[in-house]
């Protein structure tokens, strides 16, 4: 078979799940690497994002509905989340007028660790 | 486990991504952003012909080309999401991924998801995201990247952060592709719902005149007996043939979805609502402005009203 | 006086062993009968005086009461010693049962029940020595409530309390019915004695003198152990009246060697008497294991007495008198037993004579009257051996009890070189007639009691076939020993009138004016012995004298102790392993010469007429030589005619003063070495044991420090750390999927 065809050939659950998953991933890598809290819960909503598709993808594939129905939820729960969370981030950005990540990190063990960069 | 995929290449095309991902990432003095995402691509088409070439042998599949397309703008979004220096850009680029995987859901047969997502996620909650960027974000004028700050600058310990992402990814994919192999679409889930409604048949199929007013589906445990597009049915005079289902008589995707909501999720609808009632509550308290009342404003106030009332 | 000899007629092996068969027709064989309960009032006494002691020093008594208390309850217990003597001697061995201690078994088959229980026996051994034992407790410890006024209060009476433990030891040790009552009496005199040797704690000779004591009889327990647990193992019992019963192991064992077959016995009970030899070598200060005696000095002087004088030192030979019959059939053990106290006596004459100090020297002549002690049991005499314990325990112990009286009268001076003429100052004439009864004892002067004592193992070691270089030995020795006796009484008690005061005397000098720099003795007056000390001396003074009647009652089997062992396991069996055999070549040697078997002979004449004079002579000439070179023309007390032979000698007077360099010799071949193992140990111990301890204390602080790092407080590392935990999750789920698959 061509390299054409073999391309744009079928397409199978693998496939949808390989994006969920990636996008998934990249959503992670998101979280972990950027510092600005608002950014960081962006890429929890890409999670979200990652995850619905996968559950599309099993719903389609098993003419099932369930999967649809959960994601009905899960959009459900991402928005009462959102909503949540970024009431809390303005609250934490009136406090440190940063929306850094690392400005909050009281909740630490140990004197060995590097210290926090501000006291208040 | 037999895998669909050569795992070694599987992994080699996943640690390619994983890399182009790290260079992707923003750094303090400048990072080769095109490169990574150049590399990251790669890396990405790499896994996706692999699966193409495996699922040659599969069986029945789906259109395939909007699913690249979808699929690739989402992929090349959501990167642009976490490397964008500036938050307002990754907010919007985010709003470019949802609408990919909108396109993605339609191409798999759930309208109704596709057009909720779009409303609700990119329409209000990414909205809700933007109002908050903007208050407590400076933007650049022009090309003054100082004004930025730090934290939106720099990825935070890029390499470390790629690599446990991408080794969670290499796990998820061994997991999924060994289990996927196995399956294969089982036909128009329509049709099935199809059978969940004998009136709905009925009803498309007088309406087309296939029927008359006296004659019934055959129900065999409380389903249509439908069978490869057609239905048996029950003559008033008791005999039982098949008649072709219409074309029309598929039933919508909301409706199949909202008909498995109160069929077989009643409960949660409810819960879901009281979830929101909660958040909405939350969001109210949290934001609030917090007075402090001074002892003597308090007491002076205890007074006044204690005279008045 | 040969014709008054009678006694054993000792003709022939052959004659031998039936005289004594019919003389003692189970010897080595005791039969027992239960005795009345009052006997084991006898140990329980003196026990019941340490609890008063005790309860005085709890109570701050100050007063001589402790002392009392304890010469009451040792009193008490000689005077039921007496009626013990009284009602049982020449009967049957009476036991009687104080409490049921050990008392197990773990089968049904002979050798599967140990018992050891808080019982007495009775027999003439037994009562030969609490007599003495108790009375001379109880006249010793009369002398001690004056001699340790000094130390009023605490001291006295913890003095007192170990005084009374000892006694009780002492008895439970030779009235124990069992090998772990005489075990336990063994240790318990041990421990008494490092008590008492210890008594004055602050000075650090004395403790190390009573470290040295402990651990040098440790050595000797050693031995005596291993003996007791062969025992069992072979006897199956451990009890004195089974082990020697008529029908027993044992009585078969000396039957056969009786009749000559010694070679029948098995090795492990020729083994058994070498293992206790050892470790009545201990106890009793002999090669290689005297070295303590002479040290055990330190301790106040009516231990010395008591404890390294007549009692616990005695403790070897009473063993080896118990096990009299075991000895026997060892073809080893007499012979190693002789050959050892005959060695002993002469190198501890040798050092004594070289000595200043005369408690020191009343020490090594301990040392070498134990010797001839174990060389009469070892010739066969039991009867002679024994003898001499009774004399000897009579005679040391007034001699020292009057070096004692000379350091308690001259603030603890007991060099010979400072003090002289005694006998010519007011109040001290009874410890010199004391002392000189004492030294005519020991030196064997005719018609004394120690003459006599010694006379009959000096005969006896004649008569036994092989024993006669011992017998040369102990004649050498006894005019050494006559010489280094007189010695101390010519240059002490005899001569121009001198005295210094001791080291005692700077002390309470020092304390009472405060000048520290006067040496001359002016202001110092010597203090004259109280009437306690003098009424002990003159007792046993008495009593030493009188003692020569033990020996003319019942000649025919012995003296009266003779008498009273015949009737006990000590009983001379008339052949021992070593004398079987030897014999029995002597035997067919002689019948091919034609002779009748003939017993040894000393210089062709019969040695038990003959060893009056020959032994007489050389004590006489040891006293004539000491009187020649330590009282003619003396005019100071520091020197005498014998320091002009000092520089003949050359270097051996000097290796005789320092007693043969035997401590060093010790010290570098087993305490150096010993030490080094210690530091050896000490270091693993910290290395390797503290290490690993602190190793189990080190590693959770180190896993702690190095995990809290990763409680940064960073929103982000901890994301990082959950998605590696569920991506390490994940991994694991693969690999254990494809395993399964």
């Amino acid at each position: 078979m061509t390299l054409a065809t073999a391309a744009f050939g079928s397409v199978t659950l693998a496939h949808y799940l390989f994006v969920a998953s990636a996008l998934f991933t990249i959503g992670l890598v998101g979280f972990l690497t950027r510092r600005n809290l608002i950014i960081m819960f962006l890429c929890t909503e890409l999670m979200f994002q990652g995850a619905g598709l996968a559950l599309i993808a099993f719903s389609r594939f098993h003419a099932n509905y369930t999967g649809q129905t959960f994601v009905v939820f899960v959009i459900t729960v991402a928005a009462a989340e959102a909503a949540l969370a970024l009431a809390l981030v303005v609250l934490l950005f009136r406090r440190r007028e940063s929306l850094s990540a690392e400005e909050w990190r009281e909740l630490r063990g140990g004197s060995s660790c590097t210290a926090s960069r501000r006291l208040h | 486990m037999d895998q669909l995929v050569n795992p070694f290449v599987l992994y080699g095309a996943i640690a390619l991504g994983g890399v182009g991902v790290a260079l992707a990432l923003p750094r303090r003095g400048g990072s080769p952003q095109v490169l990574g995402a150049l590399l990251a691509a790669l890396g990405g088409v790499g896994v996706l012909a692999l699966l193409g070439g495996a699922a040659s042998d599969a069986g029945e599949a789906l259109p395939s080309v909007y699913f690249y397309l979808f699929g690739a703008i989402a992929l090349a979004a959501a990167l642009r999401v976490i490397t964008h220096k500036r938050p307002v850009y990754a907010a919007l680029y985010f709003i470019l991924t949802i609408l990919s995987s909108a396109g993605l859901y339609l191409i798999l047969s759930a309208e109704f998801m596709a057009f909720a997502l779009v409303i609700v996620y990119a329409g209000a909650i990414l909205i809700t995201y933007l109002f908050v960027i903007m208050l407590a974000t400076q933007a650049p004028v022009g090309g003054d990247t100082s004004v930025l700050a730090e934290y939106d600058r720099a990825a935070r310990e890029p390499v470390w952060a790629a690599a446990a992402g991408f080794v969670l990814l290499a796990g998820l994919t061994t997991l999924l592709f060994s289990g996927a192999r196995t399956l294969a679409p089982t036909g128009n889930p329509a049709s099935l719902d199809l059978a969940a409604l004998p009136g709905t048949i009925e009803t498309a199929l007088r309406e087309d005149d296939l029927i008359g007013a006296g004659d019934k589906v055959v129900i065999e445990d409380d389903r249509a007996a439908i069978e490869y597009g057609a239905v048996q049915v029950e003559r008033a005079d008791g005999t039982v043939e098949e008649v072709e289902l219409p074309a029309d008589a598929a039933v919508s995707n909301t409706q199949s979805l909202a008909y498995d909501f109160l069929h077989n999720h009643p409960a949660t609808i409810e819960i879901a609502g009281v979830i929101l009632l909660m958040a909405m509550l939350g969001a109210t308290v949290l934001s609030r402005r917090q007075v402090i009342l001074e002892e003597e404003a308090k007491q002076a106030q205890m007074r006044a009203l204690g005279g008045a009332g | 006086m040969a014709g008054a000899q009678g006694g054993i007629e000792l003709h022939g092996i052959a004659e031998t062993a039936l005289s004594a068969a019919a003389l003692a027709s189970d010897a080595g064989t005791i039969e027992t009968v239960t005795g009345p309960w009052w006997t084991i009032l006898i140990p329980l006494l003196p026990l019941a005086g340490v609890v008063l002691c005790m309860f005085c020093a709890i109570a701050g008594v100050k007063t001589k009461l402790p002392a009392w208390l304890s010469v009451g309850c040792i009193g008490a217990s000689f005077v039921l010693t007496v009626l013990a003597y009284a009602m049982f001697a020449d009967g049957a061995g009476e036991i009687t049962k104080g409490w049921t201690w050990i008392d197990f078994g773990w089968g049904d088959s002979p050798g599967q029940h140990i018992t050891g229980n808080f019982s007495v026996l009775i027999d003439n051994l037994t009562l030969v020595w609490m007599l003495f034992v108790t009375g001379l407790g109880a006249l010793i410890g009369l002398y001690a409530s004056e001699y340790m006024e000094h130390d009023l209060g605490l001291g006295y009476c913890r003095f007192f309390a170990a005084f009374c433990l000892f006694v009780f030891s002492m008895a439970c040790l030779v009235m124990g019915d069992n090998l772990i009552m005489l075990f336990m009496g063994w240790e318990g005199v041990g421990l008494c004695s490092y008590l008492l040797i210890g008594y004055f704690y602050k000075k650090p000779s004395a403790v190390a003198a009573a470290k040295k004591a402990f651990i040098v009889n440790r050595i000797g327990d050693l031995g005596l152990l291993i003996g007791i647990f062969l025992t069992f193992t072979h006897f199956g019992t451990l009890e004195y009246r089974e082990l020697f019963a008529e029908g027993g192991k044992l009585a078969h064992y000396v039957a056969l060697v009786k009749a000559g077959h010694a070679g029948e016995v098995p090795l492990v009970v020729q083994l058994i008497p070498v293992l206790l030899m050892v470790g009545a070598f201990g106890k009793s200060a002999q090669l290689p294991l005297y070295v303590w005696l002479p040290d055990a000095m330190e301790g106040p002087t009516p231990v010395s007495a008591l404890i390294h004088a007549a009692t616990m030192v005695t403790a070897g030979v009473y063993l080896v008198a118990r096990f009299f019959p075991l000895f026997s059939c060892s073809a080893w053990a007499l012979p190693a037993v002789a050959w050892v106290g005959a060695l002993t006596a002469l190198l501890s004459a040798t050092i004594g004579m070289a000595q200043f100090d005369i408690k020191r020297i009343m020490a090594y002549s301990t040392v070498s009257q134990l010797g001839y002690m174990f060389c009469g049991l070892a010739v066969l005499t039991p009867a002679g051996g024994v003898f001499h314990v009774v004399t000897h325990a009579f005679f040391k112990a007034s001699l020292f009890l009057c070096c004692g009286a000379v350091m308690h009268g001259f603030a603890g001076q007991l060099d010979l070189r400072r003090v002289s003429g005694l006998m010519r100052m007011k109040g001290w004439m009874i410890v010199s007639l004391a002392m000189l009864v004492g030294c005519l004892n020991l030196s064997g002067f005719p018609f004394t009691s120690g003459y006599f004592s010694k006379d009959m193992i000096l005969a006896e070691s004649f008569v036994t076939p092989g024993m006669a270089p011992i017998g040369w030995i102990l004649l050498f020795t006894a005019g050494l020993t006559a010489y280094y006796t007189f010695r101390v009484w010519f240059r002490v008690f005899v001569g121009p009138v001198e005295y210094e005061p001791g080291e005692e005397y700077h002390d309470d000098e020092h304390h009472a004016d405060g000048h520290d720099d006067e040496h001359a003795d002016h202001g110092f007056h010597p203090h004259a012995p109280g009437w306690a000390i003098n009424t002990v001396l003159a007792t046993l003074m008495v009593a030493s004298l009188l003692a020569v009647g033990l020996n003319f009652v019942d000649r025919s089997r012995g003296g009266w102790v003779g008498h009273m062992l015949d009737d006990s396991t000590a009983a001379p069996i008339g052949a021992a392993a070593f004398v079987a055999e030897h014999g029995a070549h002597a035997a067919e040697h002689a019948e091919a010469a034609g002779e009748a078997a003939h017993h040894g002979s000393f210089l062709g004449m019969n040695p038990h007429a003959v060893m009056f004079y020959v032994s007489a002579v050389f004590g006489l000439v040891g006293i004539g030589a000491a009187f020649w070179l330590h009282y003619v023309g003396r005019r100071t007390a520091a020197t005498a005619k014998a320091d002009a032979l000092l520089p003949a000698m050359g270097p051996v007077a000097r290796w005789a003063q320092h007693k043969w360099y035997v401590d060093e010799l010790y010290d570098f071949v087993l305490v150096k070495p010993l030490w080094v193992i210690g530091h050896v140990f000490y270091l693993l111990d910290r290395l390797l044991v503290d290490g690993l301890v602190n190793l189990a204390g080190f590693v959770p602080r180190w896993t702690g420090r190095t995990l809290r790092p990763s409680q940064s407080g960073e929103l982000h590392g901890y994301a990082a750390q959950m998605a590696l935990g569920i991506a390490f999750v994940m991994i694991v789920v693969v690999v254990l999927l494809g395993a399964a698959s």
